[in-house]
């Protein structure tokens, strides 16, 4: 959608036909939408999960583009080796935010994204006083900086690379979710808290580790698109609103909705980029969003939940 | 009982809710006596131009409960209405034919597009500059109102609305002036007076329309329908029970507030000599927001010196890059803290001191009373 497009970073390797440019527009929505699913995942967990618009997804993200940054350059770790202390940074900062901030707005849904936001300003304009403004960098892992064979077309090793952890983080989180003990207690408290509390389940707690873990998953997203594309204070800003309307559309409280609607909008934004140009790709996917909120305000692939 | 409040409920009577109000207004108006300096004057219209677009995110979102967070929509087609009339005013150096304006001719537009023909016309960029914000909110509150569409969603749908007609602004360049937006302004004319940017009859058409847009949304929300939209707010379907047409007045709120904004997107044209696509962002959207949060979205006095107050901080600081830097960071910390605790902003703080000064002495007058009574009886 916003910035993923053109940066399909293959090429043709034969012939130019139709179907040829087909299947590459096929590649590259894949790409795009493997890029949103990192990114969108945390945001639907968070929201599905709590009701928790968070504005500050956004800077989560660019805080683990930070740390990655950080820990390549002033300590030399390679970028596959950081992901897990990036994991554990972003999600510590997330619990910080929701049991000193967010746990204080129980009943008030609309003020958690004024509380986000100005949280989401404060860590934007902290990263942007400690280590200034400019652009940073991050390197690829070189295992992965050459070219796979895909079909015939050569494509990025790290796109493939990004779309496998893609959908291994889903699997991951899937399996919290449904085969452990504290995500049967957050689809308890989903469904009544209070019910939920009177069985003994820690409601603060688990609401404290759902927002940390959604938190982490930003931080992984950030890190890992970090080596396609700068690093600066406000690189979250665009994520989130993409993010967010994959949310929308893919339903909430539906993981596998996000999963169909990552993709589906990343097809969608690399056909009409190529049919049109990005300007024109963005405003038709927004008002294809604001359109279908319209209608199906519960999301286009949502399922039906006990209330 | 003090004269200020009504003996039922402790809600202040109609004369000390204006009070305030008009306080402001007078201020407001007093300021280049005792202010000699252009500039400055410049830079402070320009803070209560933000101030007007503040109030009438109070309207819809403190009184109506609609977090517009594309307000800054209604503010950008007030301003690109504006422009697009001083635009076509301005003496032709670069122009084309027809006193084309000079992006088009960069851009080899030939003509004139249709839908700038009417901008020759003042009198008809002041009317659209309201009544075509108005306009957008009306159709795009009964798309979304209609179909019960409410809260966070609204928020959603209102802010890429906005997006998108950013997105096009910027894209179709030849006939917008794109991302550099319209630049080199003439001057209004308007009944022999020429408001220039710097001059004080700028000011005082400015100041004017400040206390224009707090009168009229202070009478809107004490009439009829100003009520049933607080109690829509406070509870929507109980009013639809009792058998009111909830999406009209929400509708209603919306264009209004949306009005207002445009009135102010024109002021800020002429203040500022430019119209930009960043004038209907993100950034301004969301400032906004926090602006009537710090000041109160529930009160059209506090929202509107929110939006001065804390606007004229950051300009004063923005001389110095590194306060301004620090500056940001503690506006955030600032939102949260109220989002957290004073969720009535500051105004509800002032009220809330106001209300224990007034019980305070209340009670001391009751006791005074009643000892005066004990003190007859037993003489």
């Amino acid at each position: 959608m916003r910035a993923a497009g053109k940066r399909f970073a293959g090429g043709r390797s034969h012939g130019d036909s139709r179907v040829d440019q087909f299947i590459e527009q096929i590649i590259t929505g894949l790409s795009i939408g493997s890029i949103l699913l990192l990114v969108a995942m945390g945001l639907s967990i968070i929201y599905g999960s709590m009701g928790i618009i968070n504005l500050a997804h956004g800077e989560f993200v660019m805080l683990g583009a930070y740390t990655a940054w950080l820990l390549q350059s002033h300590f030399g770790l390679g970028l596959l080796a950081s992901l897990v202390p990036i994991f554990i940074v972003v999600a510590a900062v997330g619990w910080i935010i929701e049991r000193y901030v967010l746990s204080l707005l129980n009943n008030r849904p609309l003020d958690t994204i004024l509380a986000t936001w100005g949280v989401g300003i404060m860590l934007q304009q902290s990263v942007r006083l400690m280590v200034g403004s400019e652009l940073r960098y991050v390197q690829m892992p070189p295992s992965l900086s050459d070219s796979t064979d895909v079909l015939g077309f050569s494509v990025s090793s790290y796109r493939v690379f990004l779309f496998f952890v893609a959908i291994a983080l889903f699997a991951v989180t899937w399996l919290l979710m449904n085969r452990t003990t504290v995500g049967m207690k957050l689809r308890a408290i989903m469904q009544d808290r209070s019910v939920a509390a009177s069985f003994g389940i820690n409601a603060k707690r688990v609401y404290a580790l759902t927002f940390a873990y959604g938190a982490g998953l930003a931080g992984l997203a950030g890190a890992l698109v970090s080596p396609l594309k700068s690093v600066s204070p406000d690189m979250g800003t665009g994520y989130v609103v993409d993010a967010f309307m994959v949310v929308v559309l893919g339903g909430v409280q539906s993981l596998a909705g996000t999963v169909a609607s990552a993709f589906f909008l990343g097809e969608l934004s690399g056909a009409i980029a190529f049919l049109q140009n990005d300007t024109v790709a963005k405003a038709i996917v927004l008002l294809a969003i604001v359109v279908l909120i319209r209608f199906r305000p519960e999301g286009l692939f949502a399922t039906r939940v006990r209330t | 009982m003090t004269s200020k409040t009504s003996p039922h409920n402790g809600i202040p009577q109609l004369s000390a809710q204006i009070a305030p109000l008009l306080l402001v207004c007078a201020l407001v108006f007093a300021l280049p006596l005792i202010l000699n300096n252009d500039f400055l004057l410049n830079k402070i219209a320009r803070y209560l131009v933000l101030g007007i677009l503040t109030v009438s995110l109070a309207l819809s979102w403190g009184y109506g409960g609609i977090l517009n967070l594309g307000q800054a929509m209604s503010f950008g087609i007030g301003s690109y209405a504006m422009a697009m009339a001083l635009k076509l005013k301005t003496i032709p150096v670069h122009t084309g034919s027809g006193g084309l304006p000079d992006f088009m001719v960069w851009n080899n537009v030939a003509q004139l597009p249709w839908f700038w023909m009417p901008f020759k016309s003042l009198g008809f960029a002041l009317v659209a500059g309201v009544l075509a914000p108005a306009l957008v909110a009306a159709a795009l509150g009964w798309f979304v109102f209609r179909s019960r569409v409410t809260g966070v969603y609204v928020s959603i749908i209102t802010l890429a609305t906005m997006v998108v007609l950013n997105l096009v602004i910027i894209d179709q360049q030849s006939y917008t002036g794109g991302f550099n937006g319209i630049t080199d302004l003439a001057q209004l004319e308007l009944f022999g007076v020429a408001f220039d940017a710097y001059g004080r009859a700028t000011y005082y058409l400015v100041a004017g329309c400040v206390m224009l847009s707090l009168l009229v949304a202070f009478a809107f929300t004490h009439t009829k329908a100003g009520l049933v939209v607080q109690a829509i707010r406070d509870h929507e379907s109980r009013v639809r029970y009792f058998g009111y047409d909830v999406a009209a007045y929400q509708i209603f709120v919306f264009a209004l507030s949306a009005a207002i904004a445009g009135l102010a997107g024109m002021l800020y044209t002429i203040v500022m000599e430019f119209a930009s696509p960043t004038f209907l962002g993100v950034q301004i959207s969301l400032s906004v927001v926090v602006w009537c949060a710090v000041g109160g979205r529930q009160s059209l006095v506090g929202a509107f010196l929110g939006a001065v107050l804390v606007a004229g901080m950051q300009g004063a600081l923005s001389e110095s890059a590194a306060f301004l830097e620090t500056w940001t960071l503690v506006m955030g910390a600032l939102f949260v803290l109220v989002v957290l605790f004073l969720p009535k902003g500051l105004a509800g703080l002032a009220q809330g001191v106001w209300r224990a000064i007034a019980q305070r002495r209340q009670a001391t007058q009751e006791v005074a009373g009643t000892v005066g009574q004990t003190r007859e009886g037993s003489a």
